[in-house]
């Protein structure tokens, strides 16, 4: 094999991708410099480390009557509350964005009406759920119903834009399949695309539920129901053994949701 | 108990040549009715009725009313905070990716041999990622007061966590030929590892990176609203007051940097990819 | 020098990889291993820079003892010791020279390897590595960009980079056409011949170990049952190793 160029020839042409490399540099000190201009930093508490030693600590001396109690201040009450919050929140905003999906997609109604859909899905995907929360709260109250509402448009966003991918990625040639086989339009929808559908719309329904549930602490913080608020006032009030038995109530439910959830999806995935 | 089990199962198919088929018994036999339990107590344990939804709705659309049109002479006072929520995002963001790495490396199947260390450090890693990201403000509010110092330490925490995770899934299921040859070349394992794998998976991880700025450019919104820097604290006063022409201004200014965000973010995952 | 003797490895689920090995092999000789799959050839190979640990006998190279190496000397050891596999292992997505550089990286420094800061002098011996086998012009091409023949050439250049003293090659071109195959090979004769690099290759097929090696190894459950120059193989002695008659499989038929 012939060369036609020599080592130090080549070792010329290395690409030196200065561009790049500029950008980076300057990207980092453009960061850097915006981050001390706009960033004051306001010097270390001792007092946050003993805090957060209190709270480790706590974990293991939780205040067991509040832990197993029950009514309405147990952990067991506002873990369920939190997770109904969640499922309800999930559900309901499973419900309406299943035709908002199928009104902004483009393989069913024509091109303006999908981009007016999904603008509109743009814009609700924009405000994160707290800002609902804090909406909400004005309209209907402090409480678990206001957390459900909040959840349940703050799902809109992402359930609509992904139960829109799984839509414009049906397969036409089951439902032409079918048509040849002399299939009239509603055993059309329930054979040809609900199967390809249910399995996609499941998931998603799931893995936005994982989501909720930690959005559900939050806005409990903002006054929406759930463990949140108790949880904010233990801390802040310096109750560690409440903090304790919350945050193992917390953790051990997320925990839980986050394996569920993951397994039922790959069952779905590839199992069912 | 039979009985009832026979009940559900679909009828057994008789083939013409006498053969039995007995299909599975569908799972929407006990799932139906599970999600609708849930879905009757749920409904009467947050005090979901759609009644008050109807009555207080009006209420809602009266707020969008009252928004327009937004207040745009606001947008100065709105100009700081944004640009405070943006670069605490940014920095923490980047900061929590950086951290990820290692960490991820160390929650690694293929990387770490001690099933042990895994274990602990996955565990560690688990426990931190189940803490809700206001949680993590109060505990930063303790250690460096109120600002965005604090907002952007939470939000670094946080995306840490979440990173990682993601990360070392990666790491899991990527191609160890490299990393073999380069550690048979000599090479410590970390260098291997630097050399052999992360090559393979810049480009994933930069869009895990942007993946999780634009949920933190949403979530930062929300820490000006316990006092960790930001817009959200001006949102949250401007609402108490009913200011909402301003309210609309401060949604606008956050749409439009959002929208920014995502644009950006998702011409330069189309290039990597 | 590399030197076996009564070498056993028996894995932790009670297989008995290989029964006692005895073998010499001097530098700058090119030895090709031959036998059915599982008779031990990867795992005779790949005790050599300790990818698998002994468990019986004694092996040294250089009067180095190889099952006592760990850690920093391990490390130092190896780096005079490249290896080439059948899948190549490259980085598929970066360039030919980055993938050769990555053979620079145990004897530098960490911080300089995580910010890729390979010294002049690095790029050189990699840009020779590649000259050598005669793919220079590629050096700034992606690595998937390149045909089967081409990546394990580039494969071949990493471990040259390295500047070891002994190549293992497992299997180096089984996934390769009859026609490539010949010309990696020949580029591990002129390798081995130029640089005096000890080169020892597990080979599936026959024809082509019998035509480019000078000294051909049988394994056949874990013994060696011949050693001696690759003229002195008959019929008869292929039949001992691989217990039967050759198959198409076992050759290349170029």
């Amino acid at each position: 094999m012939s060369t036609k160029i020599t080592v130090i020839e080549q070792l010329k042409n290395e690409p030196k991708n200065l561009g790049l490399k500029a950008l980076l540099i300057l990207g980092l000190i453009g960061v850097g410099i915006l981050g001390v201009v706009y960033i004051d930093y306001n010097g270390f508490t001792e007092f946050g480390l003993t805090v957060m030693w209190n709270i480790s600590k706590s974990i293991f001396t939780p205040n067991t009557a509040l832990l197993f109690g029950e009514g309405k201040n147990g952990v067991l009450f506002l873990i369920t509350e939190t997770a109904a919050i969640a499922f309800l929140g999930t559900i309901i905003g499973t419900i309406v964005s299943i035709p908002i999906a199928f009104l902004s997609s483009r393989n069913i109604v024509p091109g303006w009406m999908a981009n007016i859909g999904v603008a509109f899905i743009t814009v609700i995907r924009t405000f994160p759920a707290v800002v609902y929360g804090l909406m909400f709260i004005r309209v209907t109250g402090p409480g678990a119903f206001t957390g459900v509402l909040t959840l349940a448009v703050a799902s809109i966003g992402m359930i609509s834009k992904l139960f829109i991918e799984v839509i414009e990625d049906l397969d036409p040639g089951i439902i032409e399949a079918l048509d040849a086989a002399g299939c009239n339009g509603i055993q059309k929808v329930q054979y040809g695309i609900v199967p390809q559908l249910m399995g996609n719309f499941a998931s998603t329904a799931i893995y936005r539920f994982e989501i909720n549930v930690k959005y559900a602490t939050i806005l409990g913080m903002v006054g929406a129901g759930g463990i949140g608020a108790p949880l904010i006032f233990a801390i802040t009030a310096y109750r560690w053994a409440d903090t304790g038995a919350l945050l193992i109530g917390l953790i051990i439910f997320v925990l839980i949701v986050e394996y569920g959830s993951a397994k039922i999806r790959k069952k779905l995935a590839t199992g069912e | 108990m039979d009985k009832i089990k026979k009940f559900f199962l679909p009828k057994p198919i008789i083939l013409s040549n006498g053969k039995v088929v007995q299909p599975a018994m569908s799972p929407m036999v006990y799932v139906i009715p599970i999600l609708l339990v849930m879905f009757f107590y749920s409904t009467s344990l947050t005090g979901f009725a759609l009644g008050t939804l109807i009555n207080r709705g009006s209420r809602f659309f009266d707020i969008l009313v009252k928004m327009f049109p937004p207040n745009f002479g606001y947008f100065t006072k709105v100009w700081t905070p944004m640009v405070v929520t943006l670069v605490m995002s940014i920095v923490g963001t980047l900061a929590g990716a950086a951290f990820s790495i290692p960490a991820a490396y160390l929650s690694s199947e293929n990387m770490v041999k001690s099933p042990l260390l895994k274990f602990i450090v996955r565990s560690i890693m688990s426990v931190l990622r189940t803490i809700p990201l206001l949680v993590l403000v109060i505990l930063f509010l303790n250690m460096f007061g109120a600002g965005a110092f604090t907002g952007m330490i939470s939000l670094g925490v946080f995306t840490f966590t979440i990173m990682t995770k993601m990360f070392y899934e990666l790491i899991d299921t990527c191609d160890m030929g490299p990393f073999e040859a380069i550690e048979s070349s000599g090479a410590s394992r970390v260098k291997a590892f630097w050399t052999g794998i992360m090559p393979q998976l810049w480009g994933q991880y930069i869009s895990i990176l942007l993946y999780n700025f634009e949920m933190n450019i949403r979530n930062a919104a929300i820490l000006g609203y316990v006092g960790a820097g930001g817009i959200g604290i001006l949102l949250n006063d401007r609402l108490g007051w009913r200011a909402y022409p301003e309210v609309a201004m401060i949604l606008l200014v956050l749409m439009l940097s959002v929208y920014l965000i995502e644009s950006l973010s998702r011409y330069i995952r189309k290039r990597l990819l | 020098m590399i030197k076996f003797e009564g070498v056993v490895k028996t894995y932790p689920n009670g297989v008995q990889a290989l029964k006692g090995v005895d073998l010499s092999i001097e530098q700058g000789e090119f030895v090709c291993i031959i036998g059915l799959s599982g008779a031990g050839k990867s795992t005779l190979l790949r005790s050599i820079n300790q990818m698998h640990q002994i468990t019986g006998g004694k092996l040294t190279v250089d009067d180095v003892d190889v099952s006592t190496l760990k850690g920093k000397e391990l490390r130092r050891f190896r780096r005079n010791i490249g290896m080439v596999f059948q899948s190549f292992n490259l980085v598929k997505r970066t360039t030919v020279i980055k993938n050769v550089l990555a053979a620079r990286v145990a004897d530098m420094p960490l911080w300089k390897s995580l910010l890729g800061l390979y010294a002049k002098q690095d790029k050189i011996i990699a840009l020779e590595a590649l000259d050598q086998v005669g793919i220079l012009e590629k050096a700034y091409s992606r690595a998937d960009q390149l045909s089967g023949g081409q990546q394990q050439r580039v494969a071949l250049a990493r471990t040259v980079a390295q500047q070891p003293k002994i190549i293992l090659a497992d299997e180096p071109v089984a996934s390769l056409d009859p026609v490539t195959s010949q010309q990696v090979m020949s580029d591990f004769v002129k390798i081995n011949k130029t640089l005096n690099i000890t080169v020892i290759a597990n080979m599936h097929h026959v024809d082509i170990a019998l035509k480019y090696a000078n000294r051909i190894i049988g394994v056949k459950e874990g013994k060696i049952v011949f050693d001696g120059p690759s003229l002195k193989v008959t019929n008869d002695i292929l039949k001992e190793i691989y217990g039967r008659e050759l198959s198409d499989d076992d050759l290349m038929g170029a």
